[in-house]
């Protein structure tokens, strides 16, 4: 009796058919397979991605040079020297952050008093030597002008939960 | 003694101390602003309100005086909400910018908000401002917005500083703390409020926006640039001094720190100092390694050692050098054979050496003066050469110390002088000497009289009174005052180990020429440690004309300076922030600190360099591992205290008629004491730092024909120099008053001595 049940399943394919169900629910259903890179998967606004330094709408730059992000941080990643500019304000001469220490824990944009260090959704960066990724304030401001617009709208989404 | 009860715990006071002072004894946080124990009660900020049993409003702690039987509460709800009510009272006009106040951090406010403010502000409406105020170099006022109104700052300058230089103008929201018509602060002391401000209104001028306060690594030292010893935190960051701030002794410095050792740590990095050995080939200047820098000492040494003789070495030293340094110095002098050696550069009279039975020193403690009920100061710029123990014998005139002054100038000592003395320099040892006539002839008046009445009397000589040419008669004298009246007599050391100086043995012995003498039979050789002749010694003319005719000199120098002109090797060495030492007191206070940076470049610890000139000269016993083996054999394991002695014997009083022609006063400037200090911009900017003024009585300005402010010329000795006078009719007549150890009169001769003032 056995026997015939096997030869009847086999010769009508149902093993196939029953492997083939399960392949044609998922060729159905959604894809969450996301194509990198030319897709990217959707990020929160407190996404703690590469660094950048802000400025005000008038150009002048945020950053106070009050070291607390420098005290916080745990991997003791920012170096900062502060000097009196010409006007008399506070101001950073020297805002490094090493990003092969960091370790994007994101206490440094937390400590800020005014939003100048923040992390921004970008993490598609690279550098060939470990120099590379040793970010001057320059190049923070830098990244803060490319990405002002993104990083103000991420502010303002997280700020009734601050 | 009082009984009475804080938060439960019964605690046993002293009648007449207030509630926060038993507390504190207790160990009891009481939150607090405007009261210091070192200052009067104003019990303005109202930070301190506690409630007490039976009294229906709660009450300032440091305003109401304990009674038997008090019951305090300083946590209950009551006390918490009034402590909590003033706080956001006080953070109403308080700007919110701890982030960018050099204050943050170490701020009293900013700990007691933690505790007692609320999370956020209920005030909408705009904040007070207060302009910003440039009141000197040294403290800065640019922030006034953040002042609470505490009025530590102004009770400081009229309790402790003795001048009121700050005050609060206005009323209610529009009072504001300011200098009088725009003037500047220019105490001595001044560097004291920025420490008593309890938030970032009163900062550091120097230090501003350099450091944080975490940031900092806080090294214990002693202070280098006077006598007193006080006891010092030298915070650094990255290798380098950012500031300096007192660390409190009651028997020393109190809380205070005097504006000289507080901001002389600016003239440590400064263009010129020596960072890399220097020896002079053919009359040019080049750098070169410590091993050819050293042998080449050591061969100029040995040179003139085996060719003209031991004798013709000469060695100096500054009194602000450390005990180990001196000690290696005197060592390796005599170990090549010659007893030349001295540390006593500004001296004149050495006539007491040799009659001395110990080390000169203080005579008794410092914590003893303010003990004293009758003090005689004899030739002492007291506020400008001891700042510090000057604001001491001022808190103790307060409190009945009657101060008698025998002095050529008659400076605002800024404390009450009981009877004063100002009379020309010759004539200091017969005034002296009528003094001690009236005090054994127990005469009631004047100063005699004053010193009659006392029970615990004493007698300071001043650096004025041990630069005088009759220094050793002076002593005689106060000796005889002092043993008259039972009482005790010393010196106010002039440097900051000028007691180690004589324990280390850095002063000639019998057959030894002093520093005196080897200027005015100059030496072939000489070894410099720390000196800068022409602003240092007793008389810069002959000086820098025996320095020039040697034929070896041997700088041990953290500085370029002249030395380039006259010096044929510079050997860089560290200052105090950068070497191991040992000061000793003017009081006899061994007090040893450690280096708290490396040393900058190539510099080395001078002790460092003295042993290694040591071996390389072949001097037995030169091998030292540390400075602390230097210090115990420079002590011989003896307590200092035992070789402290002022006593003095044979030596005649005389009083010498004086001689024609205006007689010269020179007073060494705050700010010019030391190589160190000299080269502090912050200092030097300060209104005791301007250039030296001919100062004489107007009379005699008549008398060469030239009005107040002109230019003359003054010439004393080979040289002369053009400089602007000014009429101070409280000198006595018949002399000069200009200021020694400063560039400006460095051609000038003696410090004592006839001078010449024409019309230029």
């Amino acid at each position: 009796m056995n026997k015939l049940i096997n030869f009847f399943k086999s010769f009508l394919l149902l093993e196939l058919l029953k492997g083939m169900s399960v392949t044609g629910k998922y060729f159905f259903a959604r894809h969450i397979t996301v194509e990198y890179p030319e897709e990217k998967t959707p990020q929160s606004f407190r996404f703690r991605g590469l660094h950048a330094q802000r400025r005000y709408p008038n150009g002048e730059e945020r950053c106070i040079g009050c070291k607390l992000c420098e005290a916080v941080c745990p991997a003791l990643a920012i170096k900062i020297e502060v000097a009196e500019r010409a006007d008399g304000s506070r101001r950073t001469t020297q805002y490094d952050i090493d990003l092969t220490k960091c370790i994007f824990c994101g206490f440094c944009e937390e400590s800020c008093p005014v939003d100048a260090i923040v992390e921004t959704r970008v993490y598609e960066y690279h550098g060939e030597k470990r120099g590379d990724l040793y970010y001057t304030k320059e190049m923070l401001l830098a990244v803060g002008d490319k990405h002002e617009e993104q990083i103000a709208k991420d502010r303002a989404a997280d700020a009734k939960y601050r | 003694m009082i009984n009475i009860e804080i938060d439960g715990k019964h605690i046993e006071t002293e009648n007449g101390s207030t509630v926060i002072e038993a507390a504190h004894k207790a160990g009891i946080a009481i939150p607090h602003f405007c009261y210091h124990k070192k200052l009067s009660i104003a019990a303005n900020c109202r930070m301190c309100l506690v409630q007490v049993e039976k009294a229906p409003k709660p009450l300032p702690a440091c305003a109401t005086p304990v009674t038997e039987g008090m019951k305090v509460f300083t946590h209950s709800d009551q006390a918490v909400k009034a402590q909590k009510g003033v706080m956001e009272f006080l953070l109403i006009n308080h700007p919110l910018d701890c982030p960018i106040c050099d204050q943050g951090g170490e701020c009293l406010l900013q700990d007691m908000s933690v505790g007692y403010g609320g999370g956020h502000s209920r005030y909408q409406e705009e904040k007070r401002m207060v302009l910003s105020k440039d009141i000197g170099p040294l403290v800065s006022a640019e922030e006034m917005s953040r002042c609470i109104n505490c009025t530590r700052c102004v009770r400081f300058g009229q309790e402790i500083g003795g001048k009121m230089e700050l005050g609060q103008a206005f009323r209610t929201e529009h009072a504001e703390i300011m200098s009088f018509v725009s003037g500047t602060v220019d105490s001595e002391l001044s560097g004291n409020m920025i420490d008593l401000c309890p938030v970032g209104a009163l900062t550091s001028k120097p230090f501003r926006y350099k450091a944080r306060s975490w940031e900092l690594s806080r090294r214990r030292s002693i202070s280098a640039h006077d006598s007193l010893g006080s006891n010092l935190a030298v915070h650094t960051k990255n290798n380098q001094v950012l500031r300096v701030l007192p660390i409190e002794n009651e028997d020393i410095n109190e809380c205070w720190l005097s504006d000289k050792d507080r901001f002389a740590y600016e003239g440590l990095n400064t263009e010129d100092r020596l960072t890399k050995p220097m020896i002079k080939q053919d009359g040019k200047w080049q750098e070169v390694e410590w091993q050819v820098a050293l042998e080449y000492a050591a061969n100029g040494l040995r040179h003139i050692a085996n060719g003209a003789g031991a004798e013709q070495l000469g060695a100096l030293a500054t009194g602000g050098s450390t005990l180990e340094e001196m000690y290696l110095l005197q060592k390796l002098m005599r170990g090549m054979g010659s007893d030349n050696v001295d540390f006593r550069l500004r001296q004149s009279d050495f006539s007491a050496d040799g009659k001395q039975q110990g080390a000169p020193w203080l005579g008794l403690s410092v914590a003893d003066i303010s003990r004293a009920d009758r003090l005689l100061i004899v030739g002492s710029f007291l506020r400008k050469d001891h700042p510090v123990l000057a604001a001491r014998i001022r808190q103790a005139v307060k409190k009945g110390l009657q101060v008698s002054l025998i002095h050529s100038v008659d400076d605002d000592q800024q404390m009450h002088i009981a009877h004063k003395a100002i009379v020309a320099p010759d004539a200091l040892v017969n005034t002296l000497s009528q003094v001690a006539q009236a005090v054994a002839a127990k005469q009631t008046e004047g100063i005699a009289g004053s010193l009659v009445s006392g029970e615990r009397v004493a007698v300071l000589l001043g650096n004025f009174a041990q630069q005088h040419p009759q220094a050793a008669q002076l002593q005689t004298l106060a000796q005889q005052i002092a043993n008259a009246t039972h009482g005790k007599f010393g010196f106010l050391g002039e440097a900051a180990n000028s007691v180690g100086g004589y324990i280390a043995q850095a002063v000639p012995g019998a057959k030894g020429l002093n520093a005196a003498s080897m200027m005015a039979s100059p030496r072939k050789a000489y070894v410099l440690l720390n000196v800068e002749p022409e602003l240092d010694c007793a008389n810069p003319q002959q000086a820098m004309a025996a320095l020039q005719s040697a034929d070896t000199v041997i700088v041990l120098s953290a500085y370029k300076n002249k030395a380039l002109d006259y010096a044929d090797v510079l050997l860089p060495i560290a200052p105090f922030t950068e070497t191991s030492g040992t000061f000793i007191s003017t009081e006899g206070r061994v007090q040893s600190f450690k280096g708290a940076v490396k040393p900058l470049g190539e510099a080395r610890p001078a002790w460092k360099v003295l042993r290694v000139l040591g071996n390389l000269l072949k001097v037995d016993g030169f091998d030292f591992d540390t400075s602390e083996v230097v210090r115990d054999e420079a002590l011989k394991g003896v307590d200092v205290s035992i070789k402290l002695n002022n006593a003095i014997t044979g030596v005649e009083v005389k009083a010498e008629v004086s001689a024609a022609g205006m007689q010269r006063v020179s007073d060494v400037p705050i700010y010019t004491t030391d190589a160190v200090v000299r080269r502090s911009a912050p200092l030097q900017a300060t209104a005791d730092a301007a250039t030296p003024l001919v100062w004489m009585h107007s009379e005699e300005l008549n008398n060469i024909g030239v009005k107040s402010g002109m230019n003359v010329k003054v010439s004393q000795g080979s040289g002369s120099v053009k400089l602007a006078c000014r009429a101070d009719d409280k000198l006595p007549k018949g002399v000069v008053r200009i200021a020694a150890g400063h560039s400006a009169t460095a051609a000038l001769g003696a410090m004592f001595g006839t001078i010449t003032v024409e019309r230029a």
